[in-house]
């Protein structure tokens, strides 16, 4: 009996004309995405709608966690320009809202921070008005990187907690659950008006509880939006599914997410930059205007 | 005409017919849901390019297909 996927994983075949426009501005201005390197199921739907989410500092990881489909290797120097074609590109696919991302840069000096202030500073000089939100590796905690990037006010810093603690050990093996709650914490140190984010994917063997402590973790470092999605195995090499979640669940977290205060994004499909515009927008209305910069 | 597996998205070469919605012989209208397709991540119903009548289903459940490769013949 060959293997079915639960009703509720459907996708629409996207217009393919709307998919190669995007993609074509993509590859003109040599920029990776981590819709195509995490081959992620949304990518027809949002490259259609020419929207994508831009991945920095190349397309090598310095870290191999069995979820992510993402190279993992030696990664190249850091390409100087990135951030000016990054900016065109913005401005190309008319985008009002961008997410940047990166691969982790465990090799560098400032773990990656000094491009994403570049970026930063690159969307908003050719893109005026356009919303910016990051979403960074752990910079290992540093604290001078984390605040150089705070300090450039991104509209949303985002960073992935990703799983439960309990699977670190066995998804997200070379990150550190406590490092990551403490960069959300200090992002709020610096600059307490700006919106924080996380995401975690579940349907990796986690137990109900363990989600719930997880949201009980991220509000008690002031996160504001959280994303629960479904986790799908990109390779019969990466970790497997462990679960498949149901809508109806999904919704149960969503409920019980904002219970906790998060302005919430939960289902099967959702990752950590779908839709992520409309997600700010719901921000906006339910924590005001004096949480956005 | 030749039944071909259409692009199902960016950087998709190949995907598993995960289940036939008809069978040979059925009348089938254009646009109608024919087979749905399964990948690594999502499954994705495909749709008839015409309407016709259903013959000759060349690939199973389970096989896998590559985008542009034909699945089966619709005729008169």
């Amino acid at each position: 009996m060959h293997r079915r996927l639960p009703v509720w994983l459907k996708k629409k075949i996207p217009d393919m004309k709307q998919v190669e426009e995007t993609r074509d501005i993509l590859k003109r201005l040599n920029l990776n995405t981590v819709c195509e390197n995490a081959k992620c199921p949304n990518i027809g739907e949002c490259f259609s709608r020419h929207t994508a989410t831009f991945m920095i500092l190349g397309d090598i990881c310095t870290r191999n966690c069995r979820f992510c489909a993402v190279k993992h290797g030696i990664p190249s120097s850091v390409d100087i320009n990135e951030s000016e074609r990054l900016g065109k590109a913005v401005s190309e696919l008319g985008l009002k809202y961008v997410v940047v991302t990166s691969v982790t840069r465990d090799d560098l000096k400032d773990y990656g921070a000094g491009q994403f202030v570049d970026v930063i500073n690159s969307v908003r000089r050719h893109n005026s008005g356009t919303k910016i939100e990051i979403l960074t590796p752990d910079f290992k905690g540093d604290e001078a990187c984390i605040t150089q990037v705070v300090q450039n006010k991104p509209d949303v810093f985002g960073h992935n907690i990703e799983t439960v603690p309990g699977l670190y050990e066995n998804v997200r093996q070379e990150a550190d659950y406590g490092m990551s709650l403490n960069l959300l914490k200090m992002i709020k140190k610096v600059n307490s008006k700006l919106v924080t984010k996380s995401g975690i994917m579940v349907g990796l063997g986690e137990t109900r509880e363990e989600v719930l402590g997880v949201m009980d973790d991220l509000r008690d470092v002031g996160c504001d939006l959280l994303t629960i999605g479904q986790y799908l195995s990109p390779s019969k090499n990466n970790t497997p599914v462990a679960e498949f979640i149901t809508p109806e669940m999904f919704a149960e977290y969503k409920k019980l997410a904002e219970d906790k205060g998060f302005v919430v994004a939960s289902g099967p499909f959702v990752r950590s930059s779908y839709k992520a515009n409309d997600l700010f927008a719901v921000a906006k209305q339910t924590l005001g205007n004096n949480l956005i910069n | 005409m030749d039944f071909v597996l259409p692009e199902l998205g960016k950087g998709i070469d190949e995907a598993t017919i995960s289940f036939w919605m008809c069978e040979e012989g059925d009348k089938i209208n254009k646009g109608d849901d024919v087979i749905e397709m399964l990948t690594d991540k999502a499954t994705f119903n495909v749709p008839a390019p015409v309407s016709g009548v259903l013959k000759d289903i060349l690939v199973r459940e389970g096989e896998v297909v590559k985008v542009g490769q034909k699945i089966a013949e619709i005729g008169e």
